[in-house]
């Protein structure tokens, strides 16, 4: 909320004044952050209160004046030439800006103009009385600014004192349970009790304004709870016209256009005290029955803002009978609206249901400053003074009388209950030693009543106010905010016994493993395009091309939540070859999300997601190289990343690779996928490959990508490793030659010597794989190295050529291929 | 042949290997020459076979003879490899290499700044006995808000703009849905510290639809207010290995009571003002505060018998401070010129 510090120190009695540096200080020590400060009078300087002594036409030109003024009682006149047409007579006060005064330059904005003697059509001016658009308050320049005729400004005061703007606009975020900090009163009552001062509430006297009379009105609330109270006066004989300068211009300033003196002082009173009020044209009330009642599904309202609304069951309204005259707590209808010719008002001061208020507001994208008022509680009791004051108000700037009482309903008022609060408690919660007495002159300070019950028991009453505060824990806080949290120590808490549990995710260890590999990290958006889903080219039955959608996304580049890491990952290979980086290993750990379930479903999804963690990273361009570029990198480095992250989370767990050509983002002829034992079952854990052209294509990249992706929920936790016995033995080692077709893949050759189950084997090696066309057509060779070794003596040869002979026999058989 | 024939004779081998030596090119062929001179069929012992013709008190003489020939063959051995091994060694110590070529690289790879920050903080609460506990980023709304005493209607949602994946499923706005989960599955005495990706509806310079938490949570008998600010105390001073301060200000989150925000003193001045700061010395960091009790209740702690502190901050926060990044989007573009600085 806009504060304005002019209007603060009004409602506060103070031993010293403040700076408004030290106001803004102690209301932040309390807990209301003060978010900006301006200085309203910093948009010009050197103009001054002048009074106009005598005038006379310009004898050269028929539109300009010449003006005498003085800046002191006695003093000499200065003569100011003048274009304005509306020079005053004699006796009025104008603003004059001297010589050297400094006044906004409206071609360049945040710029000045310095003023100096000009002569204009041949007599000298020795600087200019100012219309409003001149010095920057408004667009207005029908004529120069003629002060009130009661202004008791004195002579030669800076113009800001007589304009109102030699003051302060303090920006306050008001939490969000503080409704009663919507009012300058409110942020008043914090500041006096942070400064030990005292509220001063504004004159709400009406005895000079009232004029004896019935009126023949009655409230009917349909219920207590929903609306609480609501009160109402009727104004008679009221002038519409434009408010006083004051009035105005503190509405300016804290953001609210003026309108006339009627709507003013509602909105005046508001941003006062904090109390919404309304004014209903009186004469265009027909029943004198005031209801309060719900809505009814699809009734049509049309606000003052000539938008035909349509009503849902619950939005409260105003009736006049039976017809609906306002959306309670957020806008007046246009039937009843006040307007220019209107004269008698009918004044409403209530108060309503916040989440009524809240949800009608919401539903129709319809947020005023009295429904944000209403939203955060506005206080009942609050209502018949508001009422008072802005009747005042509106009698004095409006010339109007109020007839007869008030109407008051108020079927919804409250007891506000003691709240016991224990001194051990305040001190254990703290951690502060806070004595009884501290306690109560904090609480006294913010209006609160405080009993003591017993030695250890207060019985705290807020004021009706704060609705905030009903809790024992509420009334700590808000001892603790005025005695100040600067005085709470610094403690730890007590230590305990860790649990036995892992202390590194799956996540975490992968990310290690993988940048310690050579590939860097990315972290990208959990969300997405659509299309960057659709670009894995996934099939329709595959989860992964269900994305959950987001209802309300900020753009559709963030629409649906990933479900394969590989997209972002692939865009940011395209973003990082766009700044000519063409070399990118990057890798990304992170939850992808995908619906419950095995069966692919659509539409809006009503319980949580299965969030799997995977690891993923692409390739492209070449590795760093020592001198010139490194070798490109290819399938093999996708590969040993992959087994990478495995290993680092499972430890030195089996991985079986087994090409395969049904990845839809892979390349089918340079893919593989990846799976681990798990309790006796081999599943797939991941894939590895070069990347579908049509996916990099349709991701914005050029040149090959190699990929690998790893589903780390999927592999077994690593327990730690256990130390195996160093061989005390020499192993020996045999190699074999094999002529075989080139559509055998290696892994085969390897499944084959295993399958022999020769126990000596210790470690089986590829040392060549050659192809060539006079090995023969679809043939390749193959050289292998077979170690042997046994844990318990020197083997003999006879021993490894017997088992060698064997698994080279397997091979020849079982492949087929040929001994070279 | 005459005993003193034969002893020159043998003298003579002596010399005559020493000769052959000199012009010996390798280890392979002095042993060679060595095995002609003293192997079984070498020189040596061919002389030897004339032994037999000499008298017998003339064999000690030349037995001694002989010792005398092979030990300076074989010292003349030693004494080539020797020198040969040195003059290996010497032609070594003769390359030169250019060390100013580049380095060869290795590694290359690196952790995310916000990874590595996110480590390290959990380190620094690990020291104070918290352990990590996660949760879903896709959430309930009750576990999101409900929960942690922001109904449906409370203007508190308003702070939060939040992503909606039907009317019960949002994309958690904070990382304190983790806390409710933790105090609903396990009985006090709990300490966590919960990391984790948020998402609102807010995208500017500061901030980013997806951003980055870290939360903490302890509860315990007479867990205090001081207790929350000397905890925060300690991670500031570890993380940003200054001696920096705390100051709590009031302020209200719904779900903490006493509430504030935290802020600590600007890690760029110290404490005595520059344009981080805006002049004023602080930098806010997060938000903290006394688990409110309608929280507890909601989770099945008892509020009267426990107490509780909960925190929340910011890692885009930590790092920009940390590390001078001014631009939020940079973490979440994998620009490898961003990505391979830290």
């Amino acid at each position: 909320m806009k504060v304005l510090w002019s209007w603060l120190l009004e409602l506060c009695d103070l031993d010293a004044v403040p700076t408004v540096e030290e106001g803004a200080r102690a209301l932040t020590r309390g807990g209301i952050e003060i978010e900006g400060m301006t200085n309203l009078g910093a948009g010009f300087k050197g103009v001054i209160v002048a009074e106009v002594v005598g005038k006379r036409p310009h004898p050269q030109a028929d539109k300009l004046t010449l003006v005498d003024v003085i800046t002191e009682r006695g003093g000499a006149a200065t003569q100011v030439v003048c274009g304005a047409p509306n020079v005053p007579a004699p006796g009025r006060k104008v603003l004059w800006a001297l010589p050297g005064a400094e006044i906004p330059d409206r071609q360049n904005p945040g710029r000045f103009i310095t003023l100096g003697k000009k002569a204009v059509k041949g007599i000298e001016s020795p600087g200019m009385l100012c219309a409003e658009d001149e010095l920057g308050l408004s667009d207005d320049h029908a004529g120069i600014v003629i002060l009130d005729e009661d202004d008791s400004t004195a002579l030669g005061s800076p113009a800001q004192r007589a304009l109102g703007i030699d003051d302060w606009l303090l920006e306050v975020n008001a939490p969000a349970n503080r409704g009663d900090l919507l009012g300058h009163i409110g942020v008043a009552r914090e500041l006096a009790a942070m400064l030990r001062g005292k509220v001063v509430w504004p004159d709400a006297d009406l005895s000079a304004y009232t004029k004896p009379g019935n009126v023949k009105l009655e409230i009917a609330i349909a219920s207590g709870e929903e609306c609480p109270r609501y009160s109402a006066r009727v104004i008679e004989g009221l002038a519409v016209k434009a408010s006083p300068r004051r009035i105005a211009q503190r509405l300016r300033a804290v953001g609210v256009r003026p309108i006339s003196n009627l709507v003013d002082v509602t909105n005046y009173v508001m941003f006062e005290l904090g109390q919404p009020l309304h004014a209903f044209d009186a004469d265009k009330l027909k029943t004198g029955i005031i209801g309060v009642s719900s809505a009814s599904d699809g009734e049509r309202f049309t606000t003052l803002d000539s938008q035909e609304r349509s009503l849902v069951r619950g939005d409260l309204m105003i009736r006049d009978g039976d017809r609906g005259i306002a959306l309670a707590g957020v806008m007046g209808g246009m039937d009843t609206e006040v307007t220019d010719g209107t004269t008698r008002v009918l004044l409403e001061s209530a108060s309503f249901k916040p989440l009524l208020v809240r949800r009608t507001a919401r539903r129709l994208n319809l947020h005023s400053e009295a429904s944000h008022r209403f939203e955060r509680g506005v206080d009942p009791e609050l209502a018949s003074f508001a009422s008072a004051r802005a009747s005042r108000l509106l009698c004095m700037y409006g010339g109007g009388k109020v007839v007869g009482d008030i109407v008051d309903a108020y079927p919804g008022k409250r007891e506000i209950a003691a709240i016991p609060t224990r001194l051990p408690r305040v001190q254990m919660l703290t951690g502060v030693p806070l004595t009884e007495t501290a306690c109560r002159d904090a609480l006294e300070r913010l209006g609160f009543t405080v009993m003591i019950e017993t030695q250890n028991e207060m019985k705290v009453t807020p004021p009706s106010v704060r609705t905030d505060v009903v809790r024992e824990v509420d009334v700590i806080e808000e001892v603790l905010r005025v005695t100040g949290y600067e005085q709470v120590p610094s403690t730890l808490p007590v230590m305990r016994q860790a649990p036995p549990v892992r202390s590194a995710s799956r996540a975490d260890v992968a990310r290690r493993a993988l940048a310690a590999a050579g590939v860097s990290e990315a972290i990208t958006y959990g969300f997405q395009s659509v299309d960057r889903v659709n670009a894995l080219g996934l099939p329709g039955t595959d989860r992964r091309a269900q994305p959950i959608v987001i209802r309300n996304p900020m753009s559709i580049d963030q629409a649906a939540m990933r479900t394969s890491l590989l997209p972002n990952l692939i865009a940011a290979v395209a973003r990082n070859q766009s700044y000519g980086r063409g070399d990118v290993a990057l890798f990304e750990v992170g939850s992808v999300f995908l619906r419950r379930g095995e069966r692919v479903t659509e539409g809006p999804m009503h319980e949580l997601a299965d969030e799997p963690t995977w690891a993923a990273g692409v390739l492209a361009g070449a590795r760093p190289g020592q001198i010139g570029d490194g070798t490109p990198w290819d399938a093999f480095d996708a590969k040993a990343l992959a087994l990478e992250a495995i290993r680092a989370v499972a430890g030195d767990v089996r991985v079986r690779a087994n090409p395969t050509s049904t990845i839809a983002y892979l390349h089918p002829g340079v893919a593989g996928e990846l799976l681990v034992e798990r309790q006796g079952r081999l599943e797939v854990v991941g894939c590895f490959g070069e990347l579908h052209p049509d996916v990099r294509e349709k991701l914005g990249v050029t040149g090959s990508v190699f990929a690998f992706e790893v589903e780390l929920d999927k592999l077994p936790l690593a327990e730690p490793a256990q130390m195996r016995a160093i061989p005390r033995f020499p192993g020996s080692e045999r190699d074999v030659s094999l002529l075989l077709a080139e559509d055998i893949p290696a892994g085969r050759i390897v499944d084959v010597i295993e399958a022999a189950n020769e126990p000596l084997v210790t470690r089986i090696r590829l040392l060549e794989d050659y192809r060539d066309a006079k090995l023969g057509a679809g043939m390749k060779s193959m050289l292998w190295s077979i170690a042997y070794r046994s844990p318990d003596r020197t083997l003999t040869d006879a021993e490894v050529d017997k088992a060698h002979e064997t698994i080279v026999g397997r091979l020849v058989e079982n492949l087929p291929a040929q001994r070279r | 042949m005459s005993t003193p024939d034969l002893i020159a004779k043998l003298e003579q081998l002596g010399n005559e290997f020493l000769e052959q030596t000199k012009l010996l090119a390798d280890e392979q062929a002095i042993r060679a020459a060595q095995a002609q001179y003293l192997g079984k069929k070498g020189k040596v012992s061919e002389l030897m076979k004339e032994l037999g013709k000499l008298p017998a008190g003339d064999r000690p003489k030349v037995g001694a003879a002989a010792n005398q020939v092979k030990e300076k063959i074989e010292r003349v051995v030693e004494a080539w490899l020797v020198a040969a091994a040195n003059t290996k060694k010497q032609a070594d110590l003769a390359r030169k290499v250019d060390v100013t070529l580049p380095a060869r690289p290795v590694g290359g790879g690196h952790l995310h700044l916000l990874s590595a920050v996110r480590l390290e903080a959990i380190d620094v609460f690990a020291e104070l006995g918290f352990v990590v506990a996660e949760g879903p980023q896709i959430e309930t709304d009750w576990h999101t808000f409900e929960a942690l005493a922001i109904p449906k209607d409370h203007p508190a949602r308003d702070m939060q703009d939040t992503f909606y994946v039907s009317d019960e499923i949002v994309l958690r706005t904070h990382t304190s849905p983790v806390q409710v989960r933790t105090m609903l599955t396990q009985p006090p005495p709990i300490r966590i510290v919960a990391p984790g990706h948020v998402y609102r509806r807010d995208d500017d310079p500061t901030h980013s639809p997806m951003f980055t938490q870290i939360e903490g949570l302890a509860v315990d008998e007479n867990i205090s207010f001081a207790d929350l600010k000397g905890t925060l105390l300690h991670f500031v001073k570890r993380f940003f290995m200054k001696d920096l301060g705390v100051r709590l200000r009031p302020s209200y989150f719904p779900f903490v009571e006493p509430g504030a925000e935290v802020d600590m003193q600007c890690s760029f001045c110290l404490g005595s003002g520059c344009r981080i700061c805006k002049h004023t010395g602080w930098v806010e960091i997060g938000g903290a505060g006394m688990v409110d009790p309608d929280v507890f209740k909601n989770c099945g702690v008892d509020a009267e018998r426990y107490t509780g502190f909960a925190f929340g901050m910011g890692l885009e926060r930590m790092a920009m401070l940390r590390h001078g990044v001014n631009d939020i989007k940079y973490y979440y573009e994998g620009d490898v010129r961003f990505l391979e600085q830290f």
